[in-house]
Protein backbone atom coordinates (compact mmCIF):
# COMPACT_ATOMS: atom_id res chain seq x y z
CA UNK A 1 0.00 0.00 0.00
CA UNK A 2 1.12 3.20 -0.66
CA UNK A 3 0.04 7.08 -0.26
CA UNK A 4 -1.02 9.40 -3.03
CA UNK A 5 -2.24 12.68 -2.89
CA UNK A 6 -4.63 14.94 -5.04
CA UNK A 7 -4.14 18.30 -6.86
CA UNK A 8 -5.97 19.46 -2.98
CA UNK A 9 -3.24 18.24 -1.09
CA UNK A 10 -5.37 15.76 0.56
CA UNK A 11 -3.90 12.02 1.06
CA UNK A 12 -5.33 8.50 -0.36
CA UNK A 13 -4.04 5.37 1.02
CA UNK A 14 -3.65 3.03 -2.48
CA UNK A 15 -3.17 -0.64 -3.01
CA UNK A 16 -0.75 -1.90 -6.06
CA UNK A 17 -2.13 -4.80 -7.60
CA UNK A 18 -0.26 -6.51 -10.00
CA UNK A 19 -1.78 -8.24 -13.55
CA UNK A 20 0.83 -11.49 -14.18
CA UNK A 21 0.04 -13.99 -16.90
CA UNK A 22 -4.18 -13.46 -17.31
CA UNK A 23 -5.20 -15.27 -20.18
CA UNK A 24 -8.69 -15.82 -21.34
CA UNK A 25 -9.34 -19.48 -21.04
CA UNK A 26 -12.62 -20.37 -22.37
CA UNK A 27 -15.77 -19.17 -23.73
CA UNK A 28 -19.49 -21.18 -22.38
CA UNK A 29 -22.58 -19.53 -23.59
CA UNK A 30 -25.63 -18.30 -22.05
CA UNK A 31 -27.40 -21.67 -22.68
CA UNK A 32 -24.15 -23.87 -21.70
CA UNK A 33 -23.92 -22.25 -18.48
CA UNK A 34 -27.71 -21.60 -17.86
CA UNK A 35 -27.34 -18.14 -16.18
CA UNK A 36 -28.66 -14.89 -17.76
CA UNK A 37 -25.03 -14.16 -19.24
CA UNK A 38 -22.12 -15.76 -21.42
CA UNK A 39 -19.42 -16.55 -19.46
CA UNK A 40 -15.42 -15.97 -20.14
CA UNK A 41 -13.00 -18.22 -17.76
CA UNK A 42 -10.05 -16.44 -17.25
CA UNK A 43 -6.78 -17.44 -15.54
CA UNK A 44 -4.12 -15.83 -14.00
CA UNK A 45 -0.66 -16.08 -12.51
CA UNK A 46 1.52 -19.09 -14.37
CA UNK A 47 2.47 -21.89 -12.04
CA UNK A 48 4.17 -25.51 -12.72
CA UNK A 49 1.97 -28.00 -14.97
CA UNK A 50 3.48 -31.10 -12.83
CA UNK A 51 1.34 -30.52 -9.53
CA UNK A 52 -1.88 -31.56 -11.14
CA UNK A 53 -3.12 -34.64 -13.25
CA UNK A 54 -2.91 -34.18 -17.19
CA UNK A 55 -6.90 -34.56 -17.51
CA UNK A 56 -6.52 -31.11 -15.59
CA UNK A 57 -4.51 -29.13 -18.22
CA UNK A 58 -7.10 -29.81 -20.61
CA UNK A 59 -8.47 -26.03 -20.46
CA UNK A 60 -5.32 -24.47 -20.76
CA UNK A 61 -4.18 -26.95 -23.46
CA UNK A 62 -7.19 -25.59 -26.17
CA UNK A 63 -6.21 -21.92 -25.10
CA UNK A 64 -2.43 -22.65 -25.70
CA UNK A 65 -1.69 -21.46 -22.41
CA UNK A 66 0.46 -22.79 -19.38
CA UNK A 67 -1.38 -23.81 -16.20
CA UNK A 68 -2.74 -21.08 -14.33
CA UNK A 69 -2.54 -20.91 -10.47
CA UNK A 70 -6.39 -19.42 -9.93
CA UNK A 71 -9.20 -19.79 -12.62
CA UNK A 72 -12.70 -17.41 -12.62
CA UNK A 73 -15.55 -16.84 -14.25
CA UNK A 74 -16.63 -13.39 -15.26
CA UNK A 75 -20.17 -12.63 -16.51
CA UNK A 76 -20.07 -11.10 -19.90
CA UNK A 77 -22.54 -9.55 -22.43
CA UNK A 78 -22.47 -10.82 -26.23
CA UNK A 79 -20.74 -8.36 -27.84
CA UNK A 80 -17.88 -8.14 -25.25
CA UNK A 81 -16.74 -11.59 -25.74
CA UNK A 82 -13.03 -12.35 -26.27
CA UNK A 83 -11.51 -15.20 -27.67
CA UNK A 84 -9.57 -17.75 -25.75
CA UNK A 85 -5.91 -17.16 -25.41
CA UNK A 86 -5.74 -13.48 -25.67
CA UNK A 87 -3.82 -11.90 -22.79
CA UNK A 88 -5.29 -9.77 -20.64
CA UNK A 89 -3.41 -6.52 -19.70
CA UNK A 90 -3.75 -3.74 -16.77
CA UNK A 91 -4.80 -1.22 -19.67
CA UNK A 92 -8.22 -2.70 -19.24
CA UNK A 93 -9.03 -0.46 -16.89
CA UNK A 94 -8.85 3.15 -16.66
CA UNK A 95 -8.08 5.38 -14.44
CA UNK A 96 -11.57 6.94 -12.98
CA UNK A 97 -13.05 4.01 -12.99
CA UNK A 98 -14.90 1.79 -10.02
CA UNK A 99 -14.01 -1.64 -9.25
CA UNK A 100 -14.92 -4.21 -7.03
CA UNK A 101 -12.06 -6.70 -5.82
CA UNK A 102 -12.86 -10.20 -4.83
CA UNK A 103 -10.27 -12.18 -2.53
CA UNK A 104 -9.74 -14.77 0.18
CA UNK A 105 -9.41 -12.89 3.36
CA UNK A 106 -6.21 -13.81 5.90
CA UNK A 107 -6.93 -16.62 7.98
CA UNK A 108 -6.93 -16.33 11.37
CA UNK A 109 -7.69 -20.16 12.26
CA UNK A 110 -10.17 -20.92 15.10
CA UNK A 111 -10.89 -18.41 16.49
CA UNK A 112 -13.59 -17.16 19.74
CA UNK A 113 -16.60 -15.18 19.94
CA UNK A 114 -15.26 -11.90 20.68
CA UNK A 115 -12.69 -11.56 18.20
CA UNK A 116 -14.34 -13.58 15.54
CA UNK A 117 -18.01 -11.51 15.43
CA UNK A 118 -16.88 -8.81 17.95
CA UNK A 119 -18.74 -9.91 21.42
CA UNK A 120 -18.19 -7.72 24.15
CA UNK A 121 -17.44 -10.44 26.89
CA UNK A 122 -17.39 -10.11 30.51
CA UNK A 123 -15.94 -7.93 32.85
CA UNK A 124 -12.36 -8.92 34.28
CA UNK A 125 -12.87 -8.45 38.16
CA UNK A 126 -16.03 -7.92 39.87
CA UNK A 127 -16.89 -11.45 41.01
CA UNK A 128 -16.72 -13.18 37.25
CA UNK A 129 -16.21 -16.84 37.67
CA UNK A 130 -13.85 -18.10 34.72
CA UNK A 131 -15.43 -16.52 32.45
CA UNK A 132 -13.84 -13.11 30.80
CA UNK A 133 -14.64 -13.84 26.41
CA UNK A 134 -17.61 -16.30 26.52
CA UNK A 135 -20.60 -15.68 24.60
CA UNK A 136 -22.95 -15.82 27.33
CA UNK A 137 -26.43 -16.96 26.34
CA UNK A 138 -26.92 -18.05 23.18
CA UNK A 139 -30.66 -18.51 22.60
CA UNK A 140 -34.14 -17.35 24.47
CA UNK A 141 -36.30 -19.47 27.06
CA UNK A 142 -39.29 -19.66 24.96
CA UNK A 143 -37.80 -20.90 21.75
CA UNK A 144 -36.19 -23.78 23.72
CA UNK A 145 -33.71 -24.33 20.52
CA UNK A 146 -30.73 -22.90 19.10
CA UNK A 147 -31.73 -20.89 15.85
CA UNK A 148 -29.39 -22.25 12.40
CA UNK A 149 -26.75 -19.46 11.92
CA UNK A 150 -26.00 -18.87 15.48
CA UNK A 151 -23.22 -16.44 15.96
CA UNK A 152 -20.40 -19.15 18.40
CA UNK A 153 -16.47 -20.07 17.96
CA UNK A 154 -15.26 -21.15 14.90
CA UNK A 155 -12.79 -20.93 11.63
CA UNK A 156 -12.53 -17.27 11.04
CA UNK A 157 -10.84 -16.16 7.70
CA UNK A 158 -9.64 -17.67 4.51
CA UNK A 159 -12.92 -17.10 2.87
CA UNK A 160 -13.86 -14.36 -0.40
CA UNK A 161 -14.65 -11.48 0.53
CA UNK A 162 -15.40 -8.50 -1.70
CA UNK A 163 -14.62 -4.65 -1.11
CA UNK A 164 -16.93 -2.98 -3.59
CA UNK A 165 -16.54 0.51 -5.45
CA UNK A 166 -12.26 1.26 -5.10
CA UNK A 167 -11.62 3.48 -7.42
CA UNK A 168 -8.77 3.22 -9.83
CA UNK A 169 -6.04 6.19 -9.30
CA UNK A 170 -3.27 5.11 -11.77
CA UNK A 171 -2.62 2.79 -14.30
CA UNK A 172 1.49 1.72 -15.09
CA UNK A 173 1.43 -0.17 -18.33
CA UNK A 174 4.93 -0.98 -18.26
CA UNK A 175 4.76 -3.38 -15.44
CA UNK A 176 1.03 -3.88 -15.57
CA UNK A 177 -0.13 -2.55 -12.05
CA UNK A 178 -3.33 -1.15 -10.86
CA UNK A 179 -3.52 1.76 -8.27
CA UNK A 180 -6.84 1.08 -5.97
CA UNK A 181 -8.32 3.12 -3.96
CA UNK A 182 -8.15 1.82 -0.04
CA UNK A 183 -7.74 -1.54 1.17
CA UNK A 184 -8.09 -5.26 -0.25
CA UNK A 185 -8.75 -8.17 1.11
CA UNK A 186 -6.03 -10.47 0.92
CA UNK A 187 -2.61 -10.94 2.53
CA UNK A 188 0.24 -9.35 0.41
CA UNK A 189 0.82 -11.29 -2.84
CA UNK A 190 -2.15 -13.23 -2.35
CA UNK A 191 -4.38 -13.61 -5.86
CA UNK A 192 -7.30 -11.07 -6.55
CA UNK A 193 -10.24 -11.14 -9.02
CA UNK A 194 -11.00 -7.01 -10.23
CA UNK A 195 -14.24 -6.69 -11.68
CA UNK A 196 -16.27 -3.27 -12.84
CA UNK A 197 -18.14 -2.19 -10.10
CA UNK A 198 -21.98 -3.42 -9.81
CA UNK A 199 -22.50 -0.47 -7.45
CA UNK A 200 -25.62 1.36 -8.85
CA UNK A 201 -23.83 4.97 -8.44
CA UNK A 202 -20.90 3.72 -10.88
CA UNK A 203 -23.03 1.88 -13.42
CA UNK A 204 -22.48 4.79 -15.95
CA UNK A 205 -19.30 5.70 -14.52
CA UNK A 206 -16.84 4.29 -17.07
CA UNK A 207 -16.69 6.57 -20.44
CA UNK A 208 -15.00 5.01 -23.20
CA UNK A 209 -13.70 1.77 -21.40
CA UNK A 210 -11.33 -0.15 -24.21
CA UNK A 211 -13.88 -2.35 -25.42
CA UNK A 212 -13.89 -5.64 -24.93
CA UNK A 213 -10.04 -5.45 -23.96
CA UNK A 214 -7.18 -4.19 -24.17
CA UNK A 215 -4.92 -5.39 -27.04
CA UNK A 216 -1.40 -5.03 -26.94
CA UNK A 217 -1.07 -5.96 -30.03
CA UNK A 218 -3.60 -3.08 -31.28
CA UNK A 219 -2.49 0.39 -32.77
CA UNK A 220 -2.85 2.28 -29.62
CA UNK A 221 0.39 3.75 -28.06
CA UNK A 222 -0.15 4.30 -24.53
CA UNK A 223 2.15 6.14 -22.05
CA UNK A 224 4.06 4.13 -19.54
CA UNK A 225 1.25 5.82 -17.02
CA UNK A 226 -2.18 6.83 -16.68
CA UNK A 227 -3.18 8.65 -13.92
CA UNK A 228 -6.45 9.87 -12.65
CA UNK A 229 -7.33 13.96 -13.49
CA UNK A 230 -7.00 14.98 -10.05
CA UNK A 231 -3.75 13.24 -8.99
CA UNK A 232 -0.95 15.05 -8.06
CA UNK A 233 1.88 14.37 -10.55
CA UNK A 234 6.00 14.62 -8.87
CA UNK A 235 6.80 16.09 -11.92
CA UNK A 236 4.89 19.28 -11.10
CA UNK A 237 6.12 21.94 -8.31
CA UNK A 238 4.52 21.67 -4.87
CA UNK A 239 0.97 22.56 -4.04
CA UNK A 240 0.12 25.99 -3.50
CA UNK A 241 -3.41 27.47 -2.42
CA UNK A 242 -4.13 30.27 -4.27
CA UNK B 1 79.98 1.79 -4.13
CA UNK B 2 78.54 -0.69 -5.99
CA UNK B 3 80.91 -2.57 -8.31
CA UNK B 4 80.08 -3.20 -11.91
CA UNK B 5 80.55 -6.27 -13.86
CA UNK B 6 81.20 -4.30 -16.83
CA UNK B 7 84.19 -2.03 -15.32
CA UNK B 8 82.06 1.08 -16.68
CA UNK B 9 80.94 3.35 -14.46
CA UNK B 10 77.42 2.38 -12.77
CA UNK B 11 74.32 3.74 -13.97
CA UNK B 12 72.96 6.36 -11.97
CA UNK B 13 69.17 5.31 -10.92
CA UNK B 14 66.81 8.03 -9.89
CA UNK B 15 65.29 7.87 -6.27
CA UNK B 16 62.13 6.26 -6.11
CA UNK B 17 59.00 8.75 -6.61
CA UNK B 18 57.38 9.51 -3.45
CA UNK B 19 53.29 7.85 -3.24
CA UNK B 20 51.35 10.45 -2.24
CA UNK B 21 48.26 8.90 -0.59
CA UNK B 22 45.37 11.24 -0.94
CA UNK B 23 43.25 11.25 2.24
CA UNK B 24 40.42 13.52 1.25
CA UNK B 25 39.33 11.77 -1.93
CA UNK B 26 39.58 8.74 0.32
CA UNK B 27 36.91 10.18 2.50
CA UNK B 28 34.08 11.24 -0.01
CA UNK B 29 33.31 7.77 0.18
CA UNK B 30 31.54 8.57 2.82
CA UNK B 31 27.34 9.44 1.26
CA UNK B 32 24.49 10.32 2.34
CA UNK B 33 21.76 7.70 1.85
CA UNK B 34 18.48 9.02 3.33
CA UNK B 35 16.93 6.20 5.66
CA UNK B 36 13.34 5.93 3.65
CA UNK B 37 14.99 4.34 0.54
CA UNK B 38 16.38 1.23 2.01
CA UNK B 39 13.12 -1.27 2.02
CA UNK B 40 12.04 -3.06 4.96
CA UNK B 41 12.70 -6.75 5.82
CA UNK B 42 9.61 -8.52 4.65
CA UNK B 43 7.56 -10.69 2.05
CA UNK B 44 6.60 -7.94 -0.34
CA UNK B 45 7.40 -7.75 -3.94
CA UNK B 46 11.11 -5.85 -4.83
CA UNK B 47 8.82 -4.42 -7.89
CA UNK B 48 6.73 -2.32 -5.61
CA UNK B 49 10.14 -0.32 -3.56
CA UNK B 50 11.58 0.00 -7.20
CA UNK B 51 8.24 1.70 -8.68
CA UNK B 52 7.96 3.53 -5.49
CA UNK B 53 11.55 4.76 -5.80
CA UNK B 54 10.72 6.12 -9.03
CA UNK B 55 8.23 8.28 -7.73
CA UNK B 56 10.59 9.24 -5.00
CA UNK B 57 13.18 10.63 -7.47
CA UNK B 58 10.58 12.07 -9.73
CA UNK B 59 9.82 14.69 -6.32
CA UNK B 60 13.15 14.27 -5.51
CA UNK B 61 14.25 16.46 -8.72
CA UNK B 62 11.65 18.95 -9.20
CA UNK B 63 11.87 19.19 -4.82
CA UNK B 64 15.17 19.24 -2.92
CA UNK B 65 14.84 17.89 0.01
CA UNK B 66 18.24 17.89 2.09
CA UNK B 67 20.11 15.73 4.15
CA UNK B 68 19.17 16.09 7.89
CA UNK B 69 19.50 13.78 10.96
CA UNK B 70 17.56 13.23 14.03
CA UNK B 71 19.18 16.42 16.49
CA UNK B 72 19.12 18.85 12.95
CA UNK B 73 17.13 21.96 13.40
CA UNK B 74 15.06 22.56 9.97
CA UNK B 75 12.47 24.71 9.33
CA UNK B 76 9.38 24.04 7.01
CA UNK B 77 6.98 25.50 5.21
CA UNK B 78 3.89 24.28 4.07
CA UNK B 79 1.33 25.19 2.01
CA UNK B 80 -2.27 25.87 4.47
CA UNK B 81 -5.37 26.89 3.06
CA UNK B 82 -6.92 28.35 6.44
CA UNK B 83 -3.66 30.90 6.97
CA UNK B 84 -3.96 34.45 5.67
CA UNK B 85 -1.00 34.25 3.44
CA UNK B 86 -1.32 30.62 2.81
CA UNK B 87 1.82 29.69 3.98
CA UNK B 88 2.70 28.48 7.72
CA UNK B 89 6.43 27.95 8.70
CA UNK B 90 7.48 26.18 11.28
CA UNK B 91 11.33 26.07 13.13
CA UNK B 92 12.40 22.63 15.41
CA UNK B 93 14.25 19.99 15.88
CA UNK B 94 13.67 16.78 14.43
CA UNK B 95 13.21 13.91 17.08
CA UNK B 96 12.33 10.90 14.77
CA UNK B 97 12.50 9.81 11.24
CA UNK B 98 9.77 7.04 10.49
CA UNK B 99 8.28 5.44 7.53
CA UNK B 100 9.71 3.74 4.17
CA UNK B 101 9.18 5.16 0.58
CA UNK B 102 7.19 7.41 -0.11
CA UNK B 103 4.73 7.55 3.27
CA UNK B 104 8.22 8.29 4.99
CA UNK B 105 7.82 11.41 7.85
CA UNK B 106 9.87 13.48 10.29
CA UNK B 107 8.71 14.91 13.49
CA UNK B 108 9.79 18.54 14.40
CA UNK B 109 9.72 19.45 18.00
CA UNK B 110 9.87 23.18 19.21
CA UNK B 111 8.23 24.96 22.54
CA UNK B 112 6.15 28.46 21.65
CA UNK B 113 5.60 30.42 24.63
CA UNK B 114 5.79 27.46 26.93
CA UNK B 115 3.68 24.87 25.14
CA UNK B 116 5.75 21.80 23.43
CA UNK B 117 4.55 21.44 19.71
CA UNK B 118 4.95 18.46 17.90
CA UNK B 119 4.49 18.52 14.04
CA UNK B 120 4.27 14.95 12.04
CA UNK B 121 5.77 16.29 8.33
CA UNK B 122 5.50 13.52 5.08
CA UNK B 123 8.55 14.23 3.10
CA UNK B 124 7.12 13.64 -0.48
CA UNK B 125 3.55 15.71 0.43
CA UNK B 126 3.38 18.37 -1.95
CA UNK B 127 2.07 20.62 0.40
CA UNK B 128 5.22 21.15 1.37
CA UNK B 129 6.83 24.05 -0.29
CA UNK B 130 10.64 24.61 0.98
CA UNK B 131 12.73 22.22 3.87
CA UNK B 132 15.93 24.38 5.06
CA UNK B 133 18.25 22.94 7.52
CA UNK B 134 19.36 25.92 10.11
CA UNK B 135 21.65 23.43 11.72
CA UNK B 136 23.21 20.17 10.28
CA UNK B 137 24.12 18.08 13.46
CA UNK B 138 23.63 14.47 15.12
CA UNK B 139 22.95 13.09 18.13
CA UNK B 140 24.00 10.11 20.53
CA UNK B 141 20.40 9.03 19.67
CA UNK B 142 18.11 8.01 16.73
CA UNK B 143 14.82 8.96 18.00
CA UNK B 144 14.70 11.91 20.84
CA UNK B 145 11.28 11.45 21.63
CA UNK B 146 12.59 11.79 25.10
CA UNK B 147 12.96 15.71 24.82
CA UNK B 148 9.27 15.40 25.73
CA UNK B 149 10.27 14.78 29.39
CA UNK B 150 13.84 16.57 29.69
CA UNK B 151 13.43 20.48 30.99
CA UNK B 152 12.21 22.71 27.95
CA UNK B 153 15.18 24.96 27.58
CA UNK B 154 16.31 21.69 25.61
CA UNK B 155 13.56 21.98 23.06
CA UNK B 156 13.32 25.59 22.78
CA UNK B 157 14.82 26.97 19.03
CA UNK B 158 14.23 30.54 17.92
CA UNK B 159 11.92 30.80 15.24
CA UNK B 160 13.75 33.36 13.31
CA UNK B 161 17.32 31.36 13.20
CA UNK B 162 19.77 32.56 10.81
CA UNK B 163 21.18 29.06 9.08
CA UNK B 164 24.18 27.75 10.39
CA UNK B 165 27.21 28.15 7.94
CA UNK B 166 28.83 25.04 7.46
CA UNK B 167 31.62 23.78 5.03
CA UNK B 168 31.17 21.28 2.63
CA UNK B 169 33.06 18.00 3.12
CA UNK B 170 33.32 18.16 6.63
CA UNK B 171 32.57 15.45 8.88
CA UNK B 172 29.17 16.13 10.05
CA UNK B 173 29.07 17.34 14.16
CA UNK B 174 27.99 14.91 16.26
CA UNK B 175 26.59 16.42 19.43
CA UNK B 176 27.32 14.55 22.57
CA UNK B 177 24.68 16.76 24.50
CA UNK B 178 23.84 15.13 27.94
CA UNK B 179 19.99 16.53 28.64
CA UNK B 180 18.76 16.37 32.07
CA UNK B 181 15.10 15.42 32.52
CA UNK B 182 12.64 16.61 34.56
CA UNK B 183 11.22 14.68 37.86
CA UNK B 184 9.42 11.57 37.23
CA UNK B 185 7.25 10.32 35.98
CA UNK B 186 8.14 10.30 32.50
CA UNK B 187 6.03 9.25 29.85
CA UNK B 188 8.50 5.92 28.62
CA UNK B 189 10.81 4.52 31.31
CA UNK B 190 13.94 6.32 29.60
CA UNK B 191 16.28 4.43 31.83
CA UNK B 192 15.40 0.95 30.57
CA UNK B 193 18.06 -0.92 28.24
CA UNK B 194 15.25 -1.24 25.66
CA UNK B 195 15.40 2.13 24.47
CA UNK B 196 19.45 2.31 24.45
CA UNK B 197 19.66 6.21 25.38
CA UNK B 198 22.87 7.38 25.75
CA UNK B 199 21.88 11.20 25.21
CA UNK B 200 20.21 11.91 28.99
CA UNK B 201 22.32 12.66 32.03
CA UNK B 202 20.15 10.00 34.52
CA UNK B 203 19.81 12.00 38.08
CA UNK B 204 18.39 8.38 39.39
CA UNK B 205 19.50 7.17 42.44
CA UNK B 206 22.45 4.10 41.70
CA UNK B 207 19.67 1.39 42.95
CA UNK B 208 16.85 2.43 40.02
CA UNK B 209 19.61 2.42 37.21
CA UNK B 210 20.60 -1.60 38.41
CA UNK B 211 16.87 -2.25 38.79
CA UNK B 212 16.49 -0.87 35.40
CA UNK B 213 19.19 -3.29 33.66
CA UNK B 214 16.27 -6.47 35.03
CA UNK B 215 14.58 -5.87 31.48
CA UNK B 216 17.36 -5.73 29.63
CA UNK B 217 17.31 -8.60 26.73
CA UNK B 218 21.31 -9.17 26.04
CA UNK B 219 20.86 -12.07 24.02
CA UNK B 220 19.33 -10.00 21.09
CA UNK B 221 22.60 -8.43 19.99
CA UNK B 222 23.70 -12.06 18.91
CA UNK B 223 19.76 -13.08 17.49
CA UNK B 224 20.89 -14.29 14.15
CA UNK B 225 17.19 -14.16 12.52
CA UNK B 226 17.15 -10.52 13.53
CA UNK B 227 20.17 -9.40 11.48
CA UNK B 228 19.60 -7.42 8.48
CA UNK B 229 22.56 -6.69 6.45
CA UNK B 230 21.68 -3.93 4.49
CA UNK B 231 24.95 -2.88 2.74
CA UNK B 232 24.37 -4.58 -0.50
CA UNK B 233 20.82 -3.35 -0.77
CA UNK B 234 22.17 -0.25 -0.33
CA UNK B 235 25.07 0.33 -2.82
CA UNK B 236 22.44 -0.73 -5.41
CA UNK B 237 20.13 1.80 -4.49
CA UNK B 238 22.95 4.47 -4.12
CA UNK B 239 24.22 3.60 -7.76
CA UNK B 240 20.36 3.80 -8.86
CA UNK B 241 19.93 7.29 -7.13
CA UNK B 242 23.01 8.82 -8.63
CA UNK B 243 22.11 7.66 -12.13
CA UNK B 244 18.54 9.05 -12.05
CA UNK B 245 19.41 12.24 -10.57
CA UNK B 246 22.13 12.75 -13.06
CA UNK B 247 19.85 12.63 -16.14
Amino acid sequence: MMPIWTKSGEKHAVTLLKVQDCHVLRYVSKEESGGKTAKLLVGGKNVSPFSKRESAHEIFKEAGVPRKQKVTTFNVTDDAIIKPGTPLYAAHFRPGQFVDVTAKTIGKGFQGVMKRWGFKGQPASHGQTKTHRRPGAISTNKAAKVYRGTKMPGEMGNIYRTSFGLKVWRINTKHDIIYVNGSVPGHTNCLVKVRDSKLPTYRHCNKNPPFPTFFADGDEELPEDLFDVEIFQFTDPSVTFA
Amino acid sequence: CRRSSDGKPPKFQPPPKPVIIDRKTQKEERRFLSPEFIPPRGRTDPLKYYIERKDMIQRRKVFNIPEFYVGSVLAVTTADPYASDKSNRFVGICIQRGGKGLGATFVLRNVIEDQGVEICYELYSPRIQAIEVLKLEKRLDDNLMYLRDALPEYSTFDVNMKPASRMEHEEIPVNKLQVRMKPKPWSKRWERPKYNIKGIKFELPEHKMKAAQKWSQPWLEFDMLREYDTSKIEEKIRKELSEELEK
